[in-house]
């Protein structure tokens, strides 16, 4: 028993935890949790627990596979919103039953994808904006949702529900060690944004994940309902997931620049392996059909692969310079939605952009007052994102045939499925008309 | 994490002993200027006791010096016991950070080596720290603000803990980043700013001014 694991069994002993959640996300970045009692939490620290693999793979399961799921000790936190009954999570690593990695889980592969960087002497490090939408208590599936307030860009709105409910979210955020560096009202009515400090690549993607659920339980406790779907009104902008992004060597932020460029010639060139590989990746920053609706309508989402300095349009934009400030030199993209599988889309940005550095891409001219300027367009829909996707070398390279595999069938699917539906705007535009 | 380095040789086997009895396990340090035992492991251990009787090459002065300036047992709590008839000589009197005068009974050992250690960290004897409404139990793992408990992970544990007892002196990055993680880490020292502002954000208000950030330097904890 390390330090961690006897930090572990103390603190439920202490605390009186009487479950432990046992967290791991399948290939669409969907949170899935098995639970224990405390009595089998020592024999999972040593021996894994053991489960379906194939509730890894989302909708596209085919058989049943055993895996072993690790709970990761460092990740053992006291979730803040269970107060009657105490109830804690680990993150999980997913091995093959002969301790091999599994090839289904994307945590796992962030990490290995990370742990490659660390052997570069690179690490990243990421911030992030999430937007999101409270709705009152959900109709009957389908029904369109009631928004809560009329407010919009940093309103300061009264102290109606949707101010109880940033501030109750930001308690339990930083409850579970996940730091709020800001929270607006978003332009759209019932729509917010919280910007999540900084932090290494791994910590993000899991924090991420635990936002997504404090968020939907801060909401559900005011009788609310959060979501993450990217375009849920059609008349208001939808929610994106821009992301912050800066590389470091040890302690050296490697895209800061003394000189007149926006970024050092390492940060351009990881810049421009990000652009080079961004239609393809798309489908995985975009993984939804809805997606698509948020990236169709403008209002920031960027539908060309550009950047910039200034302009609010482009897929990239890249803060001034400030004096004195090396560590803040970043990225920010902001094709991201926050429904995507954060371990998959930072796993696949840093691989992209490692691969700008290793062979020596040259950054494109900056897009001025949001021109694309000849910059390709990014896909139209999740079927042409998944064309490319599917024939990705980039994408298979990093997260291997089995992960690239079973996304790819997901998203077929949910294509299929869509292809058969009569949707709203089917009676409204024929209808009448045919 | 309760090992106990034994410099000196005259009464080692009993002080072993009653170290041993107190829950430590003694380590002796050969008398040939070294300053680690050799099956002492990397860590720095949670106390020094030097027999200063017969002591010569280093002298008992020397030893404490040395100590005092390596790096990573600088903070070590160095008890200095002295035959009875070593006080009338004055040789190693103000020396250590607690003193001992042979014979001596493990009672009085465990009560030396609390004030040493509290001598130097501030921590008593039940290793429960106590800033204000901030209580910190070394024991269970536990810290409560007001008596509502707090819920760390592990590594935002361990660094609270490595500041509150190590209170109003600064650190540097570098420096946390070998003490707190060892070397079980990459990331370079914003893993240190970054686990500081989550430690910061779950003390709350009352308790996060606490970790000082000097700049271009690192951090210091103010309290106690």
């Amino acid at each position: 028993m390390t330090g961690r694991e006897q930090f572990v069994l103390r603190t439920v002993e202490e605390r009186g935890v009487r479950f432990i959640r046992l967290w791991f996300v399948d290939v669409l970045g969907l949170l899935k949790s098995i639970s224990i009692p405390v009595s089998e939490l020592e024999s999972a620290l040593v021996d894994g627990v053991g489960l379906d693999g194939s509730s890894l793979e989302g909708a596209a399961r085919l058989r049943e596979h055993d895996v072993i799921a690790y709970p990761d000790p460092r990740t053992f936190q006291v979730l803040p919103w269970k107060p009657d009954s105490i109830v804690a999570r680990m993150f999980c690593d997913v091995r093959e039953p002969d301790d091999g990695p599994f090839g289904g889980d994307s945590r796992a592969t962030l990490r290995r994808v990370l742990e490659q960087a660390a052997g570069l002497g690179y690490t990243m490090q990421v911030g992030c904006e999430v937007e999101f939408f409270i709705f009152g208590p959900l109709g009957s599936n389908g029904a369109a949702p009631t928004t809560l307030d009329d407010g919009a860009y940093f309103d300061l709105t009264p102290l109606d529900v949707g101010s109880d409910f940033r501030r109750r979210t930001i308690e339990y955020l930083e409850q579970m060690g996940i730091p709020v560096k800001a929270s607006h009202h978003e332009v759209a009515p019932s729509q917010h944004e919280i910007q999540l400090a900084h932090t290494d690549a791994l910590s993000m993607a899991d924090a991420v994940t635990t936002f997504r659920i404090a968020v939907k339980e801060a909401a559900h406790e005011l009788g609310a309902y959060a979501t993450f779907m990217p375009k849920p009104l059609a008349a208001h902008p939808g929610s994106g997931m821009h992301l912050h992004i800066s590389l470091f060597e040890g302690d050296r932020n490697a895209f800061h620049t003394d000189g007149t460029e926006p970024l050092s010639p390492t940060g351009r060139a990881f810049l421009a392996g990000v652009l080079a590989h961004a239609r393809e990746l798309t489908a995985v920053t975009n993984q939804w059909i809805n997606s698509y609706r948020r990236l169709a309508t403008g209002f920031e989402a960027p539908a060309f692969v550009s950047w910039t300095r200034r302009g609010g349009a482009a897929l990239v934009r890249v803060p001034s310079r400030r004096p004195g400030r090396a560590a803040g030199a970043r990225f920010e993209l902001r094709s991201p939605d926050p429904s995507c599988n954060t371990y998959m889309v930072l796993a696949l940005i840093l691989a992209a952009g490692l691969r700008g550095i290793e062979r020596g891409y040259e950054l494109q001219a900056e897009s001025i007052d949001d021109q694309p300027n000849g910059a390709p367009r990014l896909p139209l829909d999740l079927r042409e994102a998944t064309d490319l996707f599917d024939d990705s070398e980039l994408a298979r390279e990093t997260l291997g045939d089995r992960l690239c595999d079973v996304f790819v069938a997901n998203k077929r699917r949910e294509l299929d499925d869509e292809r058969r539906t009569v949707t709203e705007f089917d009676r409204i535009r024929y209808l009448r008309l045919l | 994490m309760t090992d106990a380095w034994i410099y000196g040789s005259h009464g080692s086997e009993r002080t072993s002993r009653l170290l041993a009895e107190l829950g430590f396990s003694p380590h002796r340090v050969a008398a040939n200027g070294t300053l680690r035992p050799p099956d002492g492991g990397s860590r720095a251990p949670a106390l020094a006791v030097i027999l200063a009787d017969g002591l010569e090459q280093p002298s008992c002065s020397e030893l404490c010096a040395r100590l005092a300036a390596d790096d990573d047992l600088g903070e070590v709590p160095v008890i200095v016991a002295l035959a009875s008839g070593g006080l009338a000589e004055g040789v190693g009197i103000t020396e250590g950070h607690e003193l001992l005068v042979e014979p001596f009974s493990a009672d009085e050992l465990q009560a030396r080596i609390a004030r040493a250690r509290r001598a130097v960290n501030g921590i008593d004897h039940e290793d429960v720290v106590r800033v204000g409404s901030l209580e910190m139990n070394l024991a269970t793992y536990q810290v409560a603000i007001e008596g509502r408990p707090v819920d760390f992970t592990y590594m935002e544990y361990e660094l609270l803990k490595f500041l509150v007892t190590h209170p109003r002196r600064v650190f540097s990055r570098e420096a946390l980043l070998s003490r707190v993680w060892g070397y079980d880490y990459y990331g370079g020292a914003r893993t240190v700013d970054v686990h500081v502002r989550r430690v910061r954000a779950k003390l709350g208000s009352e308790h996060a001014a606490r970790i000082k950030t000097v700049r271009s330097v690192g951090y210091r904890w103010e309290g106690t």
